[in-house]
């Protein structure tokens, strides 16, 4: 009876019970922890703080006093019926300079998931939910007893996402973040501010007044500023490692007027970070300075990046971690300097970090555990810290010169809460005292620096002095100038400021100080004109960027007066091509249209107009386009083609006519580029253009040299006549008597034209076709119709298929996440297959978890690595691979073992943020599936499972549901129980310190292309020779090829081919390298035998370790490698040439 | 400070409305932005209520959420560009709770928008009553409160173009109408200047306090002296109820409990139709204290 009970209690609860079974909680001893950690050379780790009195620390910030205030939950996830929220703000402070807390006070309890803290103004700023508080005591040392709620409205979809990463700013003002799920709508005296998706406010908790200071990522715990005050930022649950933002910029996931167009990360392919601070001050070595310290929390590990300038923005590198551990709950989130120069790091400690893909009630969550560790140097002295509270306001302007930004920023804090009148007369006498810089020629660095600490205090006290911003303006340190233009731009009202002064900051020396200039202008009504004189320096993709964006918000103020022809931007067609480019507003057709026949633009820009008037044009200016797009001689490859599918996306969003006249269109049915023939054949079917509706009938039939791709391209035209001319000729080609591709696509064709039809002929041709991938496309011209389904289950009822047919048409349904019983039944019976599947049980899938513990990882890799499973065709590892799925590079750091097994078996079980799918039904009836990739203008576009984007126009959607995953349910089903625990054991083993699996600082070539060995690849070789391959635009069809974990590329399983008989095997692939700034790199090969190295068309001799001298732009790298002169693997490293100003990135993706 | 920059903008009409008259048993439902919103945290405008009405028992479902509009503007969450989706939010959140009087106070966020977004306002005030019908509840409007001093001073002229706005619509459906600024006048005259808000436009928990009897004056056929100290109690239990309630019809986690993601954590969705019976505890324990006030 007993055992019954068990089996009855796990059926009741079988998430609870599974949890208990498998829980793997460790030992909470700290100092068992501590020994787990590999720490930095000529660093240390003690313990500063730990439960009981510390459980669940969230978020950290120091007062100027020198203690730490940690925000604590032990509510989260989800506050449960019947129980009083009882979150806490605890303060910790190490009285006797120890290194250790010896006083923990609890500061505010009856909290309910404070996700951020930051002391200031006699108490402290705290996220309460939907609300910013501030909370006193009124009893100093005493708890919190008054309470002002500040802002109302944060939303809190997710309770990891609510408004967390409290900072102060260098410019004293609250810099706070939320995440993607939450939607805020919080009232001002200045109106009411809203945001839709992650981003980062700005707050003056003086005048109440909000911003929005930046847009998007997913999950950003984390925010710190540099010494010039420019803004960096982690993601946890993003790839990108740090990002640089500035004021306005847009990231991935962002919502808001400009989310067409965002910037990127840093370090793409990273695992995903949190938290973030700046290396500063005397206890931690030289080269340490300005270092970014962040966490890779599923990775269990302290990272540490190394920041360089970048034109306009930054480059980061990784360097040796700070900590790395193998103990399963160290979750480092948080990371401090703190006031002895010592860093202070936040340890959530939890075995399970997963928000909703595990029950929010899992036992396994730990509710009672934290730490904050303390990083110092090795007989290096700590910083003394600084008496702030009771000094002088002379002493404390002094301390903005501390080589310790903690120091310094305290100060300014100090300074702040003592208010304007204390502090403004001997702040203008200490201003004045400073050397001014620009007359003492070139000033000893760091002198200009406390110019800059004083106007950030003028900006915390709520004044300005406008000779102290002049003085930043002329300063000869960059940095400072940009940091001083930054400042300008937060004064409100704006102060004057002559013209001549901002086209000089546009044109600066210094690319950063631009950037800071064009984003300045943004707020300033007439300014485009000035912001766009920034064309007239060098441009990198930032600033390309930043003057787009500037020139859209500005939109409204120049677009009036430029269509008035008050505004010409001098004339400078360059100019007007950018702003014309930037807003594609269909309002400025004739414009556009005078530059292009004006002549005067430069060639290079000729194409981007061209493409605008695709975009923007009507019936004659589409005309136009194709017109070049068949017949001009001089365009580069890949420019019809684009021009083309310009034209139809414009045909198919906004449903421009046909143009009056057709002119060289016909020629495009025969350009070079494929993918023009293809559109063309499309747009003759859009356009309904009947005196060529014959060319298409003629393609249809795979004349001689035609391929299916044609074929089909020429039925989908024919199909868009849509009258009865079409559904017969269709028809026709479904018979028995046609070729078998023409009958299977004609028959997908006739899908769209008569279902009941189409579905008779698809039971007719299934019957006796044979079992190719393609069928699947077959199905889904069925599946992706809302009558498709009924229609195929009737037609197949009797009909006896190949089983392999009828298998493939169970992949198609798969593929479609629909639950469509009656096909699938249909299917099952005609193909003779057993019944489908069914879900696992949770006995099934704790058996499956302990079969993964005894897989082999190794083994594991090679099932991940296998094409019919197309996990790599998805996910990526280290940013190479598909861009569908989640990264992989720390899941098993990250992920239980229960949730890996569930995910291969039902991956509708729980999605990751960010990769739940969308179907939509547009008015023609036909289902779209997707990941939602942006939404705007109208427009939504989609990620396919296939990794394409697709874009609907929204006034086309007439049924939109969130679905679930796009992973395929079934992808593993042909696995022996050995490959799926091998599998399994491989991704619990990915990202873990200690393992041959963990994360690498090392930029590894994964990303790779491969020529196949297919009979064209080969005839092409024979015409050409093998190292045209290295030339650009060359003819070869190349394939994607990805290293292993490691790093290496396993040679055994590429193409090779021999190009005359009784020659060498060869081997030939390329990577790419995104080169912002030219200069040498290095590139380290693990050997050289057999290889020939192209960097560009330019062979190089290749050595172990070669310098390269690059380019800026995308450089491809192309190695020739003769197999019969090599064996080993092959590892390509990309390094620093030492002095090289080069930045160069590996290219990452499909 | 209040009361001058109300007097300027909103002069008390020559004859005072008849008292709105509450039921026994009504149910309230509450729609606006934050001014109501942050009420449900202080609760005195609510005991208030209680207190001048000792002898009916009435509910409170407080719906104020920050940055409302008659158009549900902050209700859709995830269909925040949908506009017929975030209406229909504020439809459905009100009639699921079968009000018998419905309170609606717009107009403040609305009024950013000046004199060119009238119309839209009054259009959507009408659309919003016309969708609110089905609840057969009797409606009262309130006008959005000016600012306190320290603002633009075209601020206070829009919003009492829009307050103007809210008094037509309701002489036009023939709904309640009370405008507490009159009462307040009244209620600070001869004390001391005293601010009401942090920011010139948000009540804080004292402003919440002193303008609780201006703000049920018009609730009730006569207020009686509100003693804090003796309606503590009462008031306490209101907030804790207030808290509850919150936790029933705006649980954290939406999105993993009834949103998109609720294949992953709607098995816990249950725990939150647990607060149910919490909300009706609290809602006794609320009458208990109210009949005692008789």
């Amino acid at each position: 009876m007993r055992h019954h009970l068990a089996v009855l209690l796990l059926a009741l609860v079988p998430s609870a019970a599974f949890g208990q079974a498998k829980a793997t909680v460790p030992d909470p001893d700290p100092e068992l922890e501590r020994k787990t950690f590999v720490v930095a050379p000529g660093f240390e780790v003690n313990l500063f703080a730990a439960d009981p009195l510390l459980a669940k620390p969230i978020q950290m910030n120091w007062d100027p006093q020198g203690r730490l205030w940690v925000a604590t939950s032990e509510t989260y996830p989800q506050i449960k019926p019947g129980e009083k929220a009882n979150d806490k703000v605890l303060i910790l402070e190490d009285t006797d300079g120890d290194g250790k807390a010896d006083k923990t006070t609890v500061f505010a309890d009856g909290l309910l998931i404070p996700t951020g803290v930051e002391p200031g103004d006699g108490g402290a700023y705290v996220a309460n939910s939907t609300e910013l508080v501030h909370l006193s005591a009124s009893k100093p040392g005493g708890k919190a007893d008054r309470k002002k709620i500040l802002l109302s409205g944060f939303g809190t979809e997710d309770t990891h996402h609510i408004i967390h990463t409290f900072r102060w700013g260098p410019d004293c003002h609250l810099y706070f973040n939320q995440s993607i799920y939450i939607h805020s709508h919080v009232e001002t005296p200045h109106g009411v501010k809203r945001l839709n998706a992650g981003g980062i406010w700005r707050f003056n908790p003086d005048k109440t007044e909000l911003d929005v200071f930046c847009r998007g990522w997913v999950n950003s715990w984390g925010h710190a500023f540099d010494k010039y005050g420019q803004s960096l930022v982690t993601d946890g649950a993003g790839g990108e490692g740090i990002n640089h933002t500035f004021p306005g910029a847009y990231f991935m996931t962002s919502q808001g007027p400009h989310v067409q167009r965002i910037l990127h990360g840093l370090n793409p392919g990273s695992p995903k970070y949190c938290g973030l601070e700046v290396v500063s001050g005397r206890h931690f070595p030289d080269d340490w300075q300005g270092d970014c310290i962040t966490n890779d929390f599923r990775g269990h590990r302290v990272c540490r990046f190394k920041l360089s300038d970048d034109g306009s923005t930054f480059a980061s590198r990784e360097q040796v971690e700070v900590i790395k551990s193998t103990h399963p709950a160290f979750r480092p989130i948080d990371v401090k300097m703190g006031p002895d120069g010592a860093l202070y790091i936040a340890d959530w400690y939890n075995p399970i970090i997963q928000h909703g893909e595990v029950d929010f009630r899992d036992p396994r969550r730990d509710k009672t555990h934290g730490r904050i560790w303390r990083v110092t140097a090795k007989g290096r002295d700590l910083v003394k810290p600084p008496k702030l509270v009771g000094a002088t306001v002379p002493e404390l302007l002094e301390q903005l010169k501390s080589p310790e930004g903690w120091t310094r920023q305290q100060a300014k804090r100090v300074l702040k809460e003592r208010g304007k009148d204390a502090v403004l007369p001997e702040l203008k006498t200490w201003v004045e005292k400073l050397t001014p810089p620009s007359i003492t020629g070139q000033p000893p660095p760091e002198s200009e620096r406390p110019l800059l600490e004083a106007a950030w205090v003028y900006e915390g006290i709520g004044a300005a002095d406008p000779i102290l911003l002049l003085k930043l303006l002329m300063a000869k340190d960059a940095s400072v100038r940009a940091a001083g233009v930054r400042s300008l731009s937060h004064q409100a009202p704006p102060l004057a400021v002559q013209p001549e002064a901002w086209d000089k900051l546009v044109r600066d020396d210094s690319p950063r100080v631009r950037l800071e200039a064009v984003r300045a202008l943004g707020l300033r009504k007439s300014a485009a004109g000035t912001a766009l004189a920034v064309l007239d320096k060098p441009m990198d993709r930032v600033l390309d960027y930043a003057l787009w964006l500037t020139v859209r918000e500005l939109e409204p103020y120049w677009l009036p007066e430029f269509q008035a022809g008050k505004l010409t931007f001098g004339g400078d067609a360059k100019k007007l091509a950018f702003a014309l480019n930037a807003i594609g507003n269909k309002d400025t057709v004739k414009p556009v249209l005078a530059l292009i026949d004006g002549g005067k633009v430069p060639k290079e820009n000729l194409h981007g107009l061209y493409l605008l008037l695709a975009q923007i044009g009507g019936p004659a200016e589409l005309g136009r386009v194709l017109e070049r797009a068949a017949a001009e001689q001089d365009l580069l490859k890949g420019q019809r083609a684009e021009l083309a599918r310009a034209v139809e996306e414009s045909v198919r969003q906004r449903k421009v006519a046909r143009p009056p006249a057709l002119g060289k269109f016909r020629l495009l049915l025969i350009s070079p580029e494929r993918p023009a023939r293809l559109t063309g054949a499309r747009l003759i079917g859009l356009w309904k253009v009947e005196e060529l509706r014959k060319d298409l009938e003629a393609l249809a039939r795979l004349p001689e040299a035609a391929e299916p791709a044609e074929v089909a391209a020429a039925l989908e035209g024919i199909a868009l006549f849509g009258d009865a001319k079409a559904k017969e000729f269709i028809a026709g080609l479904c018979d028995p008597t046609q070729k078998p591709e023409v009958r299977r696509l004609a028959v997908a064709a006739l899908a769209g034209l008569d279902l009941p039809a189409a579905a008779a002929k698809a039971a007719e041709f299934l019957a006796d076709a044979r079992p190719e991938p393609e069928l699947v496309d077959l199905y889904a011209a069925f599946l992706s119709r809302k009558a498709g389904v009924p229609a195929l289950a009737k037609a197949l009822a009797g009909k006896k298929l190949n089983p392999d047919v009828a298998k493939l048409g169970l992949q198609a349904v798969r593929a479609s996440t629909l639950n469509v019983p009656e096909l699938t039944d249909a299917l099952t019976k005609a193909g003779d297959l057993a019944a489908a599947r069914k879900p696992p049980t949770p006995e099934e899938v704790q058996a499956l978890v302990a079969d993964a513990a005894k897989g082999d990882p190794a083994r594991g890799e090679q099932v991940y690595r296998r094409k019919e499973l197309q996990c790599l065709a998805c996910h990526a590892y280290g940013g190479a691979g598909g861009q569908v799925g989640p990264d992989m590079t720390s899941i098993g750091a990250s992920a239980q073992p229960d949730y890996l097994v569930e995910s291969l078996l039902l991956p509708n079980k729980a999605v990751k943020e960010g990769y739940n799918a969308v179907r939509v039904v547009t008015t023609d009836d036909k289902v779209h599936l997707g990941i939602k990739v942006r939404e705007a203008n109208g427009l939504l576009v989609l990620r396919t499972p296939e990794d394409k984007e697709v874009t609907i126009p929204v006034k086309d959607v007439a049924e939109r549901a969130d679905t679930k995953s796009i992973m395929p349910e079934g992808l593993t089903d042909t696995l022996t129980k050995q490959e799926f625990a091998d599998l399994v054991a491989f991704l619990s083993t990915l990202g873990k310190v200690g393992t041959a699996y963990a994360p690498s600082k090392a930029r590894v070539v994964r990303r790779w292309q491969v020529i196949d060995a297919t009979g064209e690849n080969g005839n092409l070789f024979r015409r050409t020779r093998v190292s045209a391959a290295a030339e650009p635009d060359n003819p070869f069809a190349w394939s994607p090829a990805y290293s292993l974990v490691s790093g290496d590329l396993p040679l055994a399983a590429l193409p090779k081919f021999t190009v005359w008989k009784d020659t060498a095997e060869q081997t030939v692939l390329r990577f790419n390298l995104d080169v912002t700034t030219a200069g040498a790199a290095r590139l380290k090969f693990n050997s050289v035998a057999g290889l020939t190295v192209y960097v560009g068309a330019t062979p190089v001799e290749p050595k172990p370790d070669t310098t390269v001298e690059l380019k800026a732009g995308v450089q491809t790298v192309t190695l020739l490698i003769d197999r019969s002169r090599r064996a080993e693997d092959l590892r390509v490293e990309l390094d620093d040439a030492a002095g090289s100003p080069a930045r160069v990135a590996l290219v990452g993706g499909k | 400070m209040f009361f001058p920059v109300l007097a300027a903008v909103l002069a008390a009409p020559p004859d005072a409305p008849r008292p709105f008259e509450f039921k026994d048993g009504d149910r309230v439902v509450w729609l606006g932005g934050t001014l109501v919103e942050r009420e449900q945290r202080y609760g005195y405008w609510e005991a208030a209520l209680l207190a001048a009405n000792p002898g009916k028992r009435i509910t409170v479902r407080n719906l104020g959420w920050s940055g409302d509009t008659v158009h549900g503007e902050a209700r859709g969450r995830f269909d925040f560009a949908n506009a017929e989706k975030c209406f229909k939010q504020l439809i459905d959140q009100t009639l699921e709770l079968k009000p018998t009087v419905i309170f609606v106070s717009y107009g403040t966020n609305e009024s950013f928008e000046g004199k060119d977004g009238l119309p839209k306002f009054e259009k959507g005030l009408e659309k919003l009553l016309d969708a609110l019908k089905p609840a057969g509840a009797r409606v009262v409007l309130f006008p959005p409160l000016p600012f306190e001093s320290g603002v633009p001073a075209e601020r206070n002229a829009d919003v009492g173009r829009y307050a103007e706005a809210v008094r037509a619509v309701a002489g036009r459906r023939g709904v309640g109408f009370i405008d507490p600024n009159a009462a307040l006048a009244k209620e600070l005259a001869g004390r001391p200047p005293v601010r009401l808000t942090d920011n010139g436009m948000h009540l804080t928990e004292d402003g919440y306090r002193l303008t609780a009897p201006a703000a049920v004056a018009a609730l009730a056929p006569a207020v009686p002296e509100l003693d804090w100290q003796k309606l503590d109690p009462l008031r306490k239990a209101v907030v804790a109820k207030n808290e509850l309630f919150f936790h029933r019809w705006r649980p954290q986690n939406e999105t993993y409990l009834f949103g998109f993601r609720k294949h992953e954590q709607g098995r816990n969705a249950k725990e939150v139709a647990e607060f149910d019976p919490l909300v009706a505890k609290a809602e006794d324990e609320i009458d208990k204290l109210r009949k005692a006030l008789k």
